[in-house]
């Protein structure tokens, strides 16, 4: 089976589902689609992929996906082994959909900015900062007192999950949206961490993290 | 109260825990972004928040452990000294010595980071401060003004006192309040010893001050946000990121303790040379000191140290060569605690960074600026071989720092002069782009390696040679003419004479080290005329290229020379 995968090289939530499968070790195809300045999304051919018009689209054999939080847990769900990417519990389960939705709000405002700032996109740009600060003010205690607690990612098992993907990008790119964090020092911690994650990949404005210490 | 650039108060402007190892925090005080980082030794470092080079942010760089290293264009900054290490763009690969951003002071104490604007005032511990555990509340950001921040903090207990630097101790708590910008502050809590239950009152207070923020956030959105502060960023002059080459004039020399004296190896003395304040100027790998010695000699040794490590240089001294010359005095007579002076740091032998391969090849003595550049590589995770040739009988010197290598590195012991030649030849290889081999040792083996690696295709530009003396007879019978273009003069050189000489005489200042054509110290451009280069420095095809040569040993073919002096 040949996955494939409906990529904008500056999206945030291709880049997403990019990242899941490097750190899966995944082999896929992209065929490019130009969002910008093209608007290909919103042709005819790609209509008929995704009614709702929206990148990603990602297509496992006969299976046509779209949504990157719903794509991420099928692809772990489908391909990790280790189980720790997308985990059974049904608790877990609902932190880790619980954060996808927070991925979400990002996009709608993070991401939304950054459209407006860098995309020509006519969108309130005052609104959506102001929304991003107030997710992040809520991302940082969370995860200040996570540290606290020995809690090193957004859910609790020890390891990262889907989540932490899903909440990344548009947390990293938030600057291009004019959205500092400067306020947020352990949503800075948090970002480290996630670009240690063996598998990690860049893409323009997401830059790898120094190699952490070895603890002799 | 308005707040001023120029304020030399210490505030607190992060928590201990704020900085992990390998992390940039970012900060801010008085409207100045720092870039804060604590390097693998402990130290912390609070900067400007830019790169020298373009402006780029450094709170988004890479922390290195002992260089922070900016994401965009790879400059580098050492621990401490904030000195430039590395400008990719240049030339040389090699920064002016002098380029270095912006630090201010710093202090760790009861588990904040403290800084302040500038060095006017020493750092005071605040009242009280020195009896008690302090646990660090949840920092609070609030876009308000300091002044309202504070007296809103004071509004919470009516019985608190108000203490010197934006604080206030109420109960056994002492806040504190960071002048991030004219409309911005950090609430910083400190608590006095550890409570029973630390989580649940971090996050009471956590609590209390979430709505102090509320308050304070929505009360000044009714008021005219006041102006924010407009610091200045100082750019680098252009004659200091374009700095020539190699022909870098003498620094002043400065004072350093001998900290250390031991035996390294059979042979080889060890001298760890510590700043007798502080820390020492950032060096590059390969870098050497020329020492001062106390008969009135210099001599120069190579560093060893790897990236950042500034608190003291460490140079291997040979114990052989103590029968004559300027080593015996070091050897001989220079004790622990003793004073020396030494230059600042200079590099001929720069170490290129982008290279896909690198091979290292030492012979005795000559592991000592390799090894700075192994460890260098190694901090980098860059690929090298590093091949340490001595002879029987003697040992390896600095055995310690190179087993602590995680890198190739091969210690080959008592080899025949023909096992030898042919295991440069295997480690050297065939050359391909990108490849670069680094040699130091006596000039058998230098000679060895350069016929060796021009035999297997590698060119010139890829071998580096550092001489550590040049062993030729110099041939001064000549005599010639120079006429110094820029300095509009014409001198006459007899045999017997050196060009560095003759120009001193007649009364020009110019830079020279060893003065026997090894260092590199005084190259000069030549404009016309034919050289007769005597020299170990230069290679063959910069020899061919008839276009600079060492006022200290080289002469004229010609009956003339045009320098560019
Ligand atoms: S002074 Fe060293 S080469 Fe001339």
């Amino acid at each position: 089976m040949t996955i494939t995968l409906y990529d904008f090289e500056l999206s945030g939530n291709c880049y997403k589902l990019r990242l899941l499968m490097s750190i899966l070790k995944l082999r896929y195809d992209i065929v490019p689609v130009d969002f910008f300045p093209g608007r290909q999304h919103k042709a005819d051919w790609f209509l008929k992929l995704n009614p709702f018009g929206q990148l990603p689209v990602l297509r496992d054999g006969d299976l046509t996906l779209s949504d990157s939080g719903a794509i991420l847990a099928y692809l772990a769900k489908q391909y990790d082994e280790t189980g720790l990417w997308f985990p059974d519990d049904p608790a877990i389960t609902a932190q880790v959909l619980r954060w996808h939705a927070v991925g979400d709000d990002i996009t709608s405002t993070a991401s939304a900015a950054r459209l407006a700032l860098g995309f020509d996109y006519d969108f309130n740009i005052e609104k959506a900062q102001k929304s991003a600060h107030r997710i992040f003010r809520i991302m940082d205690e969370h995860l200040w007192f996570g540290e606290r607690e020995g809690r090193d990612w957004l859910c609790s098992p020890a390891h990262p999950t889907t989540a932490d993907i899903a909440c990344f990008p548009y947390v990293m790119l938030s600057e291009e949206g004019g959205i500092s964090r400067q306020d947020y020092p352990a949503l800075r911690r948090w970002t480290d961490r996630v670009r240690r994650i063996p598998g990690f990949v860049v893409m323009s404005g997401i830059f790898p993290a120094g190699r952490a210490l070895e603890q002799a | 109260m308005t707040f001023t650039l120029s304020d030399p108060t210490w505030y607190p402007i992060a928590s201990s825990e704020d900085l992990p190892f390998r992390h940039v925090y970012q900060g801010q005080l008085l409207g100045r972004e720092l870039a804060v980082w604590r390097a693998d030794d402990g130290n912390v470092n609070v900067w400007e928040n830019r790169c020298l080079h373009r402006g780029v942010r450094l709170s988004i760089g890479i922390n290195e452990g002992a260089e922070l290293k900016c994401q965009y264009h790879g400059w580098r900054y050492a621990n401490r000294s904030a000195g430039c290490t590395y400008i990719p763009a240049h030339p040389a690969d090699a920064p002016a010595r002098r380029i270095q951003n912006r630090t201010y002071p710093v202090r760790e104490a009861y588990g904040l980071i403290w800084s302040a604007a500038n060095d006017e005032q020493p750092f005071r511990p605040f009242p009280g401060a020195e009896d008690k555990d302090w646990l660090p509340l949840r920092p609070m950001p609030v876009n308000a003004e300091p002044e309202d921040v504070l007296a809103a903090l004071a509004r919470l207990d009516q019985y608190a006192d108000i203490l010197p630097g934006l604080s206030i101790r109420s109960g056994n708590v002492i806040w504190f309040v960071q002048p991030v910008d004219a409309g911005r502050a950090v609430i910083r809590g400190l608590l006095a010893d550890q409570p029973a239950e630390p989580l649940a009152e971090l996050r009471r207070y956590n609590e209390l001050l979430t709505g102090l923020r509320d308050r304070l956030e929505r009360a000044a959105t009714r008021k005219p946000a006041p102006a924010p502060l407009q610091p200045i960023f100082e750019k680098v002059s252009a004659d200091l990121a374009t700095m020539p080459e190699i022909a870098i004039p003498r620094g002043n020399t400065m004072t350093v303790v001998v900290k250390r004296k031991w035996q390294s190896a059979d042979g080889v003395i060890g001298f760890e040379l510590a700043a007798r304040q502080g820390h020492l100027p950032t060096f590059q790998p390969g870098a050497h000191i020329d020492v001062h010695l106390p008969n009135g000699m210099t001599r120069q040794y190579s560093i060893t140290n790897g990236p950042g490590d500034l608190m003291s240089y460490v140079i291997g001294v040979k114990a052989e060569s103590a029968g004559k010359g300027g080593s015996k005095v070091l050897v001989e007579t220079v004790r622990e605690g003793d004073l020396l002076a030494i230059s600042e740091p200079r590099n001929n032998f720069p170490l290129r960074r982008d290279a896909t391969r690198t091979v290292l090849i030492a012979g005795g003595i000559g592991i000592t600026p390799l090894l700075s550049m192994a460890r260098f590589l190694d901090k980098s995770s860059l690929p090298y071989e590093l091949h340490y040739f001595v002879r029987s009988g003697e040992q390896a010197a600095f055995r310690d720092q190179l087993e602590a290598l995680h890198g190739k590195v091969i210690i080959h012991q008592g080899l025949p002069r023909d096992e030898i030649a042919a295991t440069i030849a295997t480690s050297l290889g065939e050359w391909s782009m990108a490849q670069h081999v680094y040699v130091c040792g006596p000039s058998a083996m230098l000679e060895s390696v350069r016929a060796t690696a021009a035999a297997q295709g590698w060119p010139d530009e890829a071998i580096h040679f550092e001489y550590f003396k040049n062993d030729k007879v110099i041939d001064n019978s000549s005599s010639f003419e120079i006429e110094l273009a820029r300095s509009a003069m014409t001198l006459h050189v007899p045999a017997g004479k050196t060009i560095l000489e003759i120009m001193r005489e007649a009364g020009l200042t110019v830079p020279s080290s060893c003065e026997q054509g090894a260092c590199g110290t005084c190259l000069t451009t030549v404009i016309e005329g034919e050289i007769d280069h005597q020299d170990v420095y230069l290679n063959n095809s910069e020899k061919a290229s008839n276009a600079c040569m060492m006022t200290c040993v080289s002469r004229a073919k010609s009956a003339r020379l045009v320098l560019d002096i």
